[in-house]
């Protein structure tokens, strides 16, 4: 993978530019006939539909509309109908004429309420999902989201997420997700195209995504579209809304934790509209409750605003900014938080060539305060991403998407500062890592027959460590040495440093990540799907603890980190049922990953300049099966999701010698679980009440439990088993919740809805781990088990004016 | 400095604080008995150090606690390895062994031999100086908890690099003693300030603060840097691990059986200076 040969790798791209060109060539072949092109939106706020649909009734021509409500679908002149449709939405139908170029904006309107339940997943007319090659992807309306009963009565789209198959977090307490036996850091989090590197709030409890600004948000299991790239597992892509164009809205939520407004309406004219939405949990009161001097509270703000220059050029400018603050009694302080900017610019060049350019800044930093020894510890990422992204669509069959992005990295990862003169600390910087992660993809949807269509596609990763920075060199070339007399790992011998200037790179990787899968319709209720995906990964989160924290820090590839490569295969069946009222989504997948670093035995790695002393190079593997099983209409709607998986990894000794960790041997990754079940209903009984609930039940996690004990220096000695070889009990949840609408008026202003939640319902104690100590009063062993929910009830008042 | 690993058991404080903790049981899994060494070797500043004591013990499953683990019947010799002087220690049979001859050098590298069942284990370690241990008083403002008491201490760490000690205290009257290790990465040259308080702990009420009349006992070693890396693990792990702690692993200390070294022995061969001191709160 190491550029080492110019000359073939410039000849590689010339190959595949090449198989395009013929590609094209062969699509492009003459037959009158014309493009419908323009927008889809909601009618009564304006925003913008992802993934609304546009067909010709009685053909199989038709096209979906992209991020930015665009669609353009080009079919032979002919008189047709046009079906334009969009889940939760009623669909309108209209006559064409087709015989010139033409541009059509359509506004949908909402459906009543009394069918606004039928949202789940699927959300485009079920014959094109049986149809698209598009798999492993999860899309989650936010207004399914809304329904589902949480904790703590704040809606959270990252726990939503888990209950679909495949997709779990690392228990309560811990944020973030892992996908399909994957680690938090392998997902790519995108909020409006920025990158998000902690997504949740006071270690998950809440995530930072406030619903009153997401409008829609789509997770790639697998099949990661060739527009995507530098994670190896998935991408969770969400999008803020655009703001109401057509009248000034407020939404707002008051709960027991926290409370939420947002504004949104049209602005210059209404050339344009504009959303702000922020959030706060109640000052401290979280942690007072319990008489702690220990505090903590977070808050965030998401803005939002657009501008129509004229009809084929748009602009967007979007911003989040999110902050946890947390008092330890007078002695520390810490607070860490995203922050991230997007300035966007849609420009339609013609009726089929639609274009998107980003300008990305994206920010995540932490600092600890130690008040009472004088001294400051910070550490931040930083990153200024440039994208430009077309789509072209050449006919109904054929549709090409294409680009470049470049994310400029500067990594801190920790400095410590006295703050006063009286402080015995040395200050510290640890070096700056530079980086320049550069990307170009072309992917084609291609419907080769009426049965079969494909998706495919290549990226092309380029990542280049920039110098300015000295790096240790050992001896023998080898960071870690295996102790052989000790049978331990060690820091290998410092022989000296090589100082790499300014300019130089201190590495560089490229790889070629091809992207492919396949859709074949058996009939008109099912299909079989086929996929295989390459990504790279550059980027690393370092963490050797059980849960990601927020003072963990990411790390780029280099001398001595290399890039992450994954392999995924998956296979698909895909079956409606009873008029569509039912569907079935059946995935197995094997994905492989080379280079997943795992920690030696008690390695540091907090303020170390040397990462590469504490890691060892590794393997990992998952594989599963996913069950999904929908019922998308009636007053009962919700899912059955069930995954039966595994997902291990290996951390071979290699050139610093040794067996490796845990002797070689294959060992479960903290993610691995081998059942998980989860169960979602929500009950529509009329206008005023709803009902919700969800059933969970999941393996425990993986963890590391004593064999032995003896007794040392007067205390009683824990030794640990292999990692993670041990397992948490099960963990198993009912929640409920109630929606009571008192407002009976439709055209009322002033819309309220009363949300109880109850969490836990029969207040299962989940151990979220279970730690082996000395009872310090008898001496003898015990095991504590830290369950942190129990059942927890919630009211919220949620308003929309 | 109190290290930033701190921070993170702070986070879990903060989780604790809205969870609850209860003592459940548990099936573990039970590995071989292996042989604990006790060999700490701690000279103690101002004295002649002669007399020392090792103990060896077994391992036992993780619940078991009654069981008589004292292993008697091994011969245990200390080599000093620059002078060549071998110390040998008389089995008690008890599970102790004791020397009356033992002179401790610093610099010096010192060697242990035990021969037991038929195999050998070695085990080195070098005697580092201790610096002095000034007790300052005491307060409550200076700790992590403005309303516990703290005993607060000044230690001036020498001008090289690479100083790594160890604080073991004890409240009077209580079973177990606490660790507190530091090396002097981010303090080299500097009087570092130390201070040790008692987190009271609410829910369990197993610790408790520091109050006027109790007194606690001191002891500062100088140890060395291969002995601190064992201890960061050991010290960490005392107590158990929450989620938001390195995943635990087998610690293994410096003890190395020449003749079957799978059959590695647990704990640690460490020769030390140490000054002692207590100090009753007012």
């Amino acid at each position: 993978m190491k550029t080492n040969n110019k000359e073939g790798f410039f000849d590689q791209i010339k190959r595949y530019l090449l198989l395009f060109s013929f590609l094209i060539a062969y699509i492009s072949y003459g037959q009158e006939s014309f493009t419908l092109n323009g927008s889809i939106t909601d009618s009564t706020n304006g925003e913008t539909l992802f993934g609304a649909s546009v067909f010709l009734e009685g053909t199989t021509i038709g096209a979906i509309t992209n991020e930015y409500g665009f669609y353009s679908l080009t079919a032979p002149k002919g008189n047709y109908t046009l079906l334009i449709s969009y889940m939760g939405y009623n669909s309108n139908k209209r006559e064409l004429i087709l015989d010139s170029n033409q541009k059509l904006d359509f506004e949908l309107v909402e459906y009543s309420t009394e069918l606004k339940e039928v949202v789940v997943t699927a959300d485009e007319p079920e014959m094109a999902v049986l149809r698209k090659p598009e798999m492993s992807v999860s899309k989650m309306n936010i207004a399914t989201v809304k329904q589902m009963p949480v904790v703590l009565g704040e809606v959270d789209i990252l726990k939503s997420l888990q209950m679909l198959p495949g997709v779990t977090n690392n228990g309560e307490g811990s944020g973030g997700l892992h996908v399909r036996g994957g680690a938090q850091d392998q997902n790519l989090v995108l909020l409006d195209e920025a990158i998000i590197y902690n997504t949740s709030h006071l270690f998950g409890f809440f995530s930072v995504f406030n619903a009153d600004a997401i409008k829609d948000m789509k997770l790639y299991k697998g099949g990661i579209p060739a527009r995507f790239g530098g994670r190896v597992s998935s991408v969770l892509d969400v999008r803020q809304k655009d703001g109401n164009n057509k009248n000034f809205a407020l939404t707002g939520g008051i709960g027991a934790i926290s409370s939420r407004l947002a504004a949104e309406g049209p602005i210059f004219n209404d050339k344009g509209s504009f959303l702000v939405a922020g959030r706060t949990s109640y000052a401290h009161l979280f942690l007072m409750l319990a008489g702690e001097k220990n505090r903590a509270s977070f808050y965030d703000l998401n803005l939002k605003t657009n501008y129509e220059i004229n009809e084929n050029n748009k602009l967007f400018l979007s911003g989040y900014f999110g902050r946890d603050v947390l008092k330890f009694g007078d002695v520390f302080d810490s607070s860490y938080g995203n922050s991230s900017g997007n300035l966007r610019w849609n420009h339609i060049f013609n009726e089929r060539l639609f274009s998107n350019m980003s300008a990305i800044y994206g920010r995540y930093d932490y600092n600890i305060g130690f008040n009472s020894e004088d001294f400051e510890w910070l550490a931040s990422i930083d990153n200024y991403n440039l994208k430009y992204d077309l789509k072209y669509y050449f006919n109904d069959s054929f549709k090409l998407d294409f680009g470049a992005s470049a994310i400029y990295y500067e990594f801190d990862p920790g400095r410590l500062e006295p703050t006063s003169n009286e402080s015995a600390i040395n200050p510290l910087k640890l070096d700056m890592k530079k980086a320049l992660e550069s990307g170009l993809y072309v992917n084609a949807e291609h419907k080769l027959t009426d049965k079969l269509s494909a998706q495919y596609g290549l990226r092309f990763s380029l990542f280049n460590r920039m110098g300015g920075q000295a790096l240790n060199d050992y001896e023998n070339n080898l960071p870690v040495v295996y102790n052989s007399r000790l049978g331990i790992y060690e820091e290998g011998n410092v022989l000296g440093e090589t100082n790499y200037e300014k300019g130089n790179s201190i590495e560089t990787f490229h790889n070629w990540e091809p992207r492919a899968s396949l859709a074949y319709q058996l009939n008109e209720n099912s299909s079989v799907k086929a996929g295989f995906s390459r990504a790279a990964q550059y980027i690393h989160l370092l963490s050797n603890t059980t849960s990601v924290t927020p003072v963990d820090v990411w790390t780029p590839s280099g001398r001595y980190v290399k890039p992450q490569l994954s392999n995924q295969y998956a296979l698909g069946y895909f079956r409606n049922f009873k008029d569509k009222k039912y569907s079935m989504e059946v995935e197995g997948y094997y994905k492989t990953v080379d280079n997943r670093i795992d920690y030696i035995d008690g390695s540091e790695l907090i303020g170390q300049e040397a990462i590469e002393t504490q890691i060892l190079n590794g393997e990992s593997r998952a594989y599963g099966l996913e069950l999904l099983v929908r019922k998308n209409e009636g007053k009962l709607t919700g899912w059955l999701a069930y995954t039966l998986s595994k997902s291990e990894q290996r951390t071979l000794g290699g050139s610093a010698g040794g067996l490796g960790i845990n002797a070689g041997e294959w060992y479960r990754t903290p993610y691995d679980r081998t059942h998980d079940i989860s169960l979602a209903a929500s009950y529509y009984l009329n206008e005023k009440w709803s009902f919700g609930g969800n059933l969970v039940f999941q393996t425990g996690r993986p963890v590391t439990y004593p064999n032995g004990q003896y007794t040392y220096e007067d205390i009683s000695v824990a030794s640990y088993a292999p990692r993670n070889s041990d397992r948490l009990p099960a963990y198993h949840r009912l929640d409920l919740s109630l929606n009571y609408k008192p407002n009976k008026k439709p055209d009322a202003a002033w819309k309220g809805e009363w949300v109880l939640g109850i969490y836990n319902v029969y207040n299962r104690k989940n151990a979220a781990s279970i730690s082996f100590g000395q009872n310090r009063e008898t001496g003898a062993n015990e095991a504590t088990r830290t369950a942190i929910f129990g059942i927890v009830p919630s009211l919220t008042y949620n308003f929309k004016f | 400095m109190k290290n930033i690993k701190f921070v993170i058991l702070l986070y879990s404080s903060l989780i604790l604080t809205i969870s609850c903790e209860d003592v459940i049981d548990v099936d573990v899994q039970n590995a071989n008995t292996r042989l604990v060494v006790e060999a700490s070797l701690d000279w103690e500043k101002g004295t002649t150090g002669n007399t020392q004591t090792i103990h060896l013990r077994t391992s036992t499953p993780f619940f078991e606690s009654d069981s008589n683990t004292s292993v008697t019947g091994a011969i245990v010799n200390v080599t000093d390895m620059d002078s060549g002087t071998e110390f040998l220690f008389v089995d008690e049979n008890n599970g102790s062994y004791t020397t009356n001859e033992f002179e401790p050098i610093l610099g010096h590298t010192y060697e242990l031999e035990i021969a037991y069942n038929g195999e050998i284990i070695t085990a080195q370690e070098t005697l580092n100086a201790v610096p002095d241990l000034n007790i300052i008083g005491q307060s409550r403002e200076d700790g992590f908890n403005e309303d516990d008491l703290e005993v607060n201490m000044k230690i001036q760490d020498p001008a090289g690099e690479g100083n790594s000690y160890l604080f073991k205290f004890r409240k009077q009257g209580e079973l177990l003693p606490y660790f507190e290790e530091f090396d002097d990465e981010f303090v080299n040259g500097n009087e570092v300030d130390w201070y040790f308080e008692i987190g009271e702990d609410e829910e369990t009420e197993k610790k408790e603060a520091f109050q006027p009349g109790d007194t606690v006992e001191i002891n500062f070693y100088a140890i060395s840097p291969e002995y601190l890396s064992y201890l960061r693990i050991l010290i960490n792990q005392i107590g158990g691990v929450g989620i938001f702690d390195s995943i635990p692993v087998e610690v293994k200390g410096n003890c190395v059986n020449e003749t079957n070294p799978e059959n590695y022995a647990y704990g640690y061969f460490r020769v030390t200076q140490v000054v002692k001191a207590s100090y009753s709160f007012e």
